[in-house]
Protein backbone atom coordinates (compact mmCIF):
# COMPACT_ATOMS: atom_id res chain seq x y z
CA UNK A 1 0.00 0.00 0.00
CA UNK A 2 1.73 3.39 -1.07
CA UNK A 3 0.58 5.74 1.66
CA UNK A 4 2.26 8.55 -0.24
CA UNK A 5 -0.57 9.19 -2.04
CA UNK A 6 -1.77 12.71 -2.32
CA UNK A 7 -5.42 12.84 -2.15
CA UNK A 8 -7.87 16.12 -2.97
CA UNK A 9 -11.57 16.04 -1.20
CA UNK A 10 -13.77 18.42 -2.91
CA UNK A 11 -16.83 19.65 -1.73
CA UNK A 12 -18.33 22.44 -0.53
CA UNK A 13 -19.25 21.15 3.02
CA UNK A 14 -16.73 21.00 5.45
CA UNK A 15 -18.70 18.43 7.43
CA UNK A 16 -17.98 16.06 4.90
CA UNK A 17 -14.43 16.98 3.46
CA UNK A 18 -13.70 16.60 7.38
CA UNK A 19 -15.65 12.96 7.39
CA UNK A 20 -13.68 12.06 4.07
CA UNK A 21 -10.33 13.31 5.43
CA UNK A 22 -11.09 11.44 8.63
CA UNK A 23 -11.93 7.83 6.53
CA UNK A 24 -8.89 8.06 4.65
CA UNK A 25 -6.76 8.52 7.51
CA UNK A 26 -8.30 5.84 9.04
CA UNK A 27 -7.40 3.70 5.91
CA UNK A 28 -3.99 5.08 5.66
CA UNK A 29 -3.49 7.96 3.57
CA UNK A 30 -3.03 10.96 5.60
CA UNK A 31 -1.53 12.90 2.97
CA UNK A 32 -4.90 14.83 2.02
CA UNK A 33 -5.37 18.67 -0.17
CA UNK A 34 -8.90 20.34 0.48
CA UNK A 35 -11.19 22.55 -2.01
CA UNK A 36 -14.44 24.08 -1.56
CA UNK A 37 -15.40 24.27 -5.12
CA UNK A 38 -14.21 22.89 -8.61
CA UNK A 39 -12.47 26.48 -9.38
CA UNK A 40 -10.62 26.12 -5.92
CA UNK A 41 -9.71 22.39 -6.95
CA UNK A 42 -8.79 23.04 -10.36
CA UNK A 43 -6.13 25.53 -9.66
CA UNK A 44 -5.26 23.33 -7.13
CA UNK A 45 -4.23 20.49 -9.60
CA UNK A 46 -2.59 23.04 -11.61
CA UNK A 47 0.28 24.01 -8.64
CA UNK A 48 0.32 20.92 -6.65
CA UNK A 49 1.11 17.33 -7.79
CA UNK A 50 -2.21 14.74 -7.18
CA UNK A 51 -2.54 11.05 -7.26
CA UNK A 52 -6.14 11.06 -6.39
CA UNK A 53 -9.55 12.74 -6.64
CA UNK A 54 -12.81 12.69 -4.61
CA UNK A 55 -15.46 15.13 -5.81
CA UNK A 56 -18.91 15.83 -4.87
CA UNK A 57 -21.34 16.86 -7.88
CA UNK A 58 -23.81 19.45 -6.41
CA UNK A 59 -21.20 22.81 -5.65
CA UNK A 60 -21.17 26.37 -6.69
CA UNK A 61 -18.46 27.55 -8.59
CA UNK A 62 -17.74 24.88 -11.25
CA UNK A 63 -19.82 21.24 -10.30
CA UNK A 64 -18.11 17.86 -9.79
CA UNK A 65 -18.89 17.28 -13.63
CA UNK A 66 -17.58 20.34 -14.66
CA UNK A 67 -14.36 19.58 -12.78
CA UNK A 68 -14.40 15.68 -14.74
CA UNK A 69 -14.67 17.09 -18.11
CA UNK A 70 -11.85 19.76 -16.85
CA UNK A 71 -9.44 17.38 -15.75
CA UNK A 72 -9.86 14.93 -18.71
CA UNK A 73 -9.64 17.13 -20.88
CA UNK A 74 -6.06 18.58 -19.27
CA UNK A 75 -3.09 16.57 -20.82
CA UNK A 76 -1.14 16.92 -17.72
CA UNK A 77 -4.16 15.85 -15.55
CA UNK A 78 -5.93 13.16 -17.19
CA UNK A 79 -4.61 10.07 -15.78
CA UNK A 80 -5.93 11.27 -12.27
CA UNK A 81 -8.87 8.84 -10.78
CA UNK A 82 -11.71 11.15 -10.06
CA UNK A 83 -14.36 9.61 -7.49
CA UNK A 84 -17.33 10.88 -7.75
CA UNK A 85 -19.03 10.98 -4.25
CA UNK A 86 -22.50 12.61 -4.34
CA UNK A 87 -26.26 12.98 -3.39
CA UNK A 88 -27.07 12.86 -6.54
CA UNK A 89 -28.74 9.64 -7.72
CA UNK A 90 -30.81 9.92 -10.74
CA UNK A 91 -29.33 7.07 -13.04
CA UNK A 92 -28.95 9.33 -15.65
CA UNK A 93 -26.39 10.96 -13.15
CA UNK A 94 -24.74 7.88 -12.81
CA UNK A 95 -24.35 7.09 -17.06
CA UNK A 96 -23.26 10.59 -17.37
CA UNK A 97 -20.17 10.57 -14.71
CA UNK A 98 -19.50 6.89 -16.06
CA UNK A 99 -19.42 8.50 -19.58
CA UNK A 100 -17.36 11.23 -18.48
CA UNK A 101 -13.99 9.08 -16.91
CA UNK A 102 -14.99 9.00 -13.28
CA UNK A 103 -13.23 6.26 -11.81
CA UNK A 104 -16.06 5.43 -9.22
CA UNK A 105 -19.48 6.53 -8.32
CA UNK A 106 -20.26 6.49 -4.35
CA UNK A 107 -24.15 7.86 -3.60
CA UNK A 108 -24.64 9.50 -0.11
CA UNK A 109 -25.18 8.20 2.71
CA UNK A 110 -22.60 6.25 2.37
CA UNK A 111 -20.57 3.65 4.85
CA UNK A 112 -16.64 3.46 5.58
CA UNK A 113 -16.71 -0.05 4.22
CA UNK A 114 -18.01 1.27 0.69
CA UNK A 115 -15.51 3.91 0.20
CA UNK A 116 -12.26 1.29 1.21
CA UNK A 117 -13.94 -1.25 -1.53
CA UNK A 118 -14.05 1.47 -4.18
CA UNK A 119 -10.85 3.21 -3.32
CA UNK A 120 -9.21 -0.54 -3.60
CA UNK A 121 -10.59 -1.01 -6.99
CA UNK A 122 -9.57 1.83 -8.32
CA UNK A 123 -6.14 1.73 -6.67
CA UNK A 124 -5.82 -1.37 -8.52
CA UNK A 125 -6.66 -0.20 -11.65
CA UNK A 126 -4.93 2.99 -11.48
CA UNK A 127 -1.82 1.58 -10.77
CA UNK A 128 -1.24 2.81 -7.87
CA UNK A 129 -1.04 0.55 -5.22
CA UNK B 1 -37.06 49.82 -25.79
CA UNK B 2 -38.81 53.45 -26.70
CA UNK B 3 -40.51 55.28 -23.88
CA UNK B 4 -44.26 54.68 -25.27
CA UNK B 5 -43.75 51.29 -25.50
CA UNK B 6 -42.28 50.84 -21.66
CA UNK B 7 -45.40 52.82 -20.66
CA UNK B 8 -47.79 50.54 -22.67
CA UNK B 9 -45.84 47.85 -20.71
CA UNK B 10 -46.39 49.19 -17.43
CA UNK B 11 -50.44 49.73 -18.48
CA UNK B 12 -50.75 46.28 -19.14
CA UNK B 13 -49.05 45.44 -15.67
CA UNK B 14 -50.69 47.32 -13.63
CA UNK B 15 -54.17 46.34 -15.86
CA UNK B 16 -53.18 42.27 -15.39
CA UNK B 17 -52.15 43.19 -11.12
CA UNK B 18 -55.75 44.80 -11.23
CA UNK B 19 -57.63 41.98 -12.68
CA UNK B 20 -55.67 39.38 -10.45
CA UNK B 21 -56.11 41.56 -7.40
CA UNK B 22 -60.53 41.36 -8.59
CA UNK B 23 -60.03 37.84 -9.19
CA UNK B 24 -58.45 36.74 -6.10
CA UNK B 25 -60.65 39.11 -3.90
CA UNK B 26 -63.88 37.49 -6.15
CA UNK B 27 -62.68 34.22 -5.14
CA UNK B 28 -62.24 34.84 -1.16
CA UNK B 29 -58.56 34.38 -1.54
CA UNK B 30 -56.90 37.62 -1.28
CA UNK B 31 -56.62 37.61 2.50
CA UNK B 32 -55.29 33.91 2.78
CA UNK B 33 -52.75 34.71 -0.06
CA UNK B 34 -51.62 37.96 1.49
CA UNK B 35 -51.23 35.83 4.44
CA UNK B 36 -49.67 33.09 3.08
CA UNK B 37 -46.83 35.30 1.37
CA UNK B 38 -46.30 36.94 4.64
CA UNK B 39 -45.22 33.76 6.34
CA UNK B 40 -42.39 32.54 3.12
CA UNK B 41 -39.56 34.89 5.03
CA UNK B 42 -40.58 33.31 8.64
CA UNK B 43 -40.20 29.81 6.32
CA UNK B 44 -37.07 31.07 4.95
CA UNK B 45 -35.31 31.71 8.29
CA UNK B 46 -36.90 28.64 9.91
CA UNK B 47 -35.23 26.69 7.32
CA UNK B 48 -32.01 29.43 7.53
CA UNK B 49 -32.60 27.86 11.66
CA UNK B 50 -32.41 23.71 10.64
CA UNK B 51 -29.21 24.19 8.41
CA UNK B 52 -27.43 26.28 11.12
CA UNK B 53 -29.00 23.81 13.97
CA UNK B 54 -27.78 20.22 11.95
CA UNK B 55 -24.51 22.27 10.98
CA UNK B 56 -23.58 22.98 14.68
CA UNK B 57 -24.78 19.69 16.10
CA UNK B 58 -22.36 17.79 13.11
CA UNK B 59 -19.64 20.13 14.13
CA UNK B 60 -19.74 19.40 17.86
CA UNK B 61 -20.11 15.82 17.27
CA UNK B 62 -17.08 15.85 14.91
CA UNK B 63 -14.63 17.77 17.12
CA UNK B 64 -15.76 15.41 20.16
CA UNK B 65 -14.88 12.32 17.49
CA UNK B 66 -11.11 13.95 16.83
CA UNK B 67 -10.87 14.47 20.73
CA UNK B 68 -11.63 10.86 21.44
CA UNK B 69 -9.70 9.49 18.77
CA UNK B 70 -6.44 11.04 19.21
CA UNK B 71 -6.70 9.43 23.26
CA UNK B 72 -7.92 6.01 21.97
CA UNK B 73 -4.50 6.28 19.09
CA UNK B 74 -2.26 7.12 22.24
CA UNK B 75 -3.90 4.82 24.84
CA UNK B 76 -3.36 1.83 22.35
CA UNK B 77 0.35 2.73 21.96
CA UNK B 78 0.79 2.65 25.82
CA UNK B 79 -0.74 -0.77 25.56
CA UNK B 80 1.20 -1.91 23.10
CA UNK B 81 4.57 -0.29 25.14
CA UNK B 82 3.40 -1.90 28.44
CA UNK B 83 2.73 -5.44 27.09
CA UNK B 84 6.42 -5.28 25.28
CA UNK B 85 7.37 -4.29 29.00
CA UNK B 86 6.13 -7.11 30.39
CA UNK B 87 7.35 -9.56 27.84
CA UNK B 88 10.78 -8.23 28.19
CA UNK B 89 10.52 -8.48 32.20
CA UNK B 90 9.92 -11.78 32.33
CA UNK B 91 10.73 -13.65 35.49
CA UNK B 92 11.79 -10.43 37.00
CA UNK B 93 9.39 -8.96 39.70
CA UNK B 94 6.60 -6.87 38.09
CA UNK B 95 6.78 -3.20 39.07
CA UNK B 96 3.55 -2.89 40.35
CA UNK B 97 3.40 0.74 40.33
CA UNK B 98 3.18 0.97 36.94
CA UNK B 99 0.75 -1.78 36.09
CA UNK B 100 -1.34 -0.06 38.74
CA UNK B 101 -0.91 3.81 37.37
CA UNK B 102 -1.41 2.42 33.28
CA UNK B 103 -4.91 0.31 34.80
CA UNK B 104 -5.95 3.88 36.46
CA UNK B 105 -4.97 5.88 33.16
CA UNK B 106 -7.55 3.00 31.53
CA UNK B 107 -9.89 3.45 33.87
CA UNK B 108 -10.00 7.09 33.31
CA UNK B 109 -10.01 6.87 30.09
CA UNK B 110 -12.66 5.35 30.33
CA UNK B 111 -14.74 7.21 32.12
CA UNK B 112 -13.87 10.52 29.78
CA UNK B 113 -15.11 8.60 26.65
CA UNK B 114 -18.19 7.65 28.80
CA UNK B 115 -19.26 11.70 29.50
CA UNK B 116 -18.20 12.37 25.65
CA UNK B 117 -20.39 9.44 24.41
CA UNK B 118 -23.39 11.07 26.24
CA UNK B 119 -22.16 14.91 24.92
CA UNK B 120 -22.56 13.04 21.49
CA UNK B 121 -26.00 11.67 22.11
CA UNK B 122 -26.93 14.95 23.27
CA UNK B 123 -25.88 16.75 20.41
CA UNK B 124 -28.33 14.60 18.95
CA UNK B 125 -31.11 17.13 20.25
CA UNK B 126 -31.52 18.74 16.99
CA UNK B 127 -33.64 16.03 15.90
CA UNK B 128 -36.01 16.95 18.37
CA UNK B 129 -36.21 20.78 17.34
CA UNK B 130 -35.47 20.43 13.65
CA UNK B 131 -38.40 18.42 13.25
CA UNK B 132 -40.76 20.42 14.17
CA UNK B 133 -39.66 23.33 12.26
CA UNK B 134 -39.85 21.18 9.77
CA UNK B 135 -43.11 20.39 10.29
CA UNK B 136 -44.24 23.72 10.48
CA UNK B 137 -43.08 24.59 7.36
CA UNK B 138 -44.56 21.80 5.49
CA UNK B 139 -47.88 22.95 7.22
CA UNK B 140 -47.18 26.02 5.43
CA UNK B 141 -46.14 24.60 1.83
CA UNK B 142 -49.64 22.25 2.29
CA UNK B 143 -51.80 25.09 2.69
CA UNK B 144 -49.87 27.68 -0.58
CA UNK B 145 -50.44 24.08 -2.35
CA UNK B 146 -54.02 23.57 -1.33
CA UNK B 147 -54.89 27.46 -2.23
CA UNK B 148 -52.77 27.51 -5.61
CA UNK B 149 -54.77 24.16 -6.29
CA UNK B 150 -57.89 25.48 -5.72
CA UNK B 151 -56.92 28.72 -7.72
CA UNK B 152 -55.67 26.80 -11.16
CA UNK B 153 -59.06 24.30 -10.47
CA UNK B 154 -61.63 27.44 -10.37
CA UNK B 155 -60.00 29.13 -13.07
CA UNK B 156 -59.28 26.64 -15.29
CA UNK B 157 -60.57 26.96 -18.74
CA UNK B 158 -63.39 24.30 -19.87
CA UNK B 159 -62.23 21.23 -21.41
CA UNK B 160 -58.38 21.45 -19.60
CA UNK B 161 -57.49 17.80 -19.33
CA UNK B 162 -55.02 16.86 -16.71
CA UNK B 163 -52.09 15.11 -18.50
CA UNK B 164 -51.23 12.11 -16.48
CA UNK B 165 -47.75 11.47 -15.82
CA UNK B 166 -45.24 9.32 -17.96
CA UNK B 167 -44.17 6.15 -15.49
CA UNK B 168 -42.58 4.64 -17.72
CA UNK B 169 -39.31 6.43 -17.61
CA UNK B 170 -36.44 6.46 -19.97
CA UNK B 171 -33.36 7.57 -18.96
CA UNK B 172 -32.91 10.69 -20.87
CA UNK B 173 -29.19 11.38 -21.46
CA UNK B 174 -27.48 14.45 -19.73
CA UNK B 175 -24.53 16.67 -20.92
CA UNK B 176 -22.14 18.03 -18.50
CA UNK B 177 -22.66 21.67 -20.40
CA UNK B 178 -26.89 21.68 -19.15
CA UNK B 179 -26.50 19.56 -16.03
CA UNK B 180 -28.51 21.04 -13.37
CA UNK B 181 -28.09 18.72 -10.08
CA UNK B 182 -31.58 18.15 -7.94
CA UNK B 183 -30.20 16.58 -4.32
CA UNK B 184 -30.99 14.36 -2.59
CA UNK B 185 -33.55 12.10 -3.42
CA UNK B 186 -36.25 11.80 -0.79
CA UNK B 187 -38.71 8.92 -2.05
CA UNK B 188 -36.34 7.05 -4.00
CA UNK B 189 -38.16 4.08 -3.01
CA UNK B 190 -41.09 5.34 -5.08
CA UNK B 191 -39.10 6.24 -8.17
CA UNK B 192 -37.81 4.06 -10.87
CA UNK B 193 -35.43 6.90 -12.28
CA UNK B 194 -33.66 7.07 -8.97
CA UNK B 195 -30.96 4.28 -7.18
CA UNK B 196 -31.84 3.91 -3.91
CA UNK B 197 -28.56 2.48 -2.52
CA UNK B 198 -24.62 1.62 -3.60
CA UNK B 199 -25.86 -1.80 -4.59
CA UNK B 200 -28.06 -0.26 -7.49
CA UNK B 201 -25.32 2.15 -9.09
CA UNK B 202 -23.08 -0.88 -8.94
CA UNK B 203 -25.24 -3.21 -10.82
CA UNK B 204 -26.30 -0.04 -13.23
CA UNK B 205 -22.43 1.04 -13.95
CA UNK B 206 -21.92 -3.15 -14.72
CA UNK B 207 -24.92 -3.19 -16.79
CA UNK B 208 -23.76 -0.58 -19.21
CA UNK B 209 -19.75 -2.43 -18.69
CA UNK B 210 -18.15 0.00 -16.66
Amino acid sequence: MNKDLKFLIVDDFSTMRRILRNLLKEVGYENVEEAEDGNQAFHKLQIMAFDFVITDINMPNMNGFQLLKSIKTEDKLKHLPVLMVTAEARKEDIVLAAQSGAAGYIVKPFTKATLEDKLKVILVKYNLV
Amino acid sequence: MSEINKSNIHQELGQLTRQLHTALNGLGMLDPVKNLAGEIPDARSRLTYIANLTGNAAEKVLNIVDEEKLKHEKLQKECKNVKNWIKENGDVNLDMEVIIDFIEKVKNNSIDSDEKMTSIMMAQDFHDLTTQVVEKVMSLTQNIEQHLVKLVVETAPEGFVDKKEDTNLKIEPLTIETYEPIGPSVDAENNKNVVSNQSEVDDLLASLGF
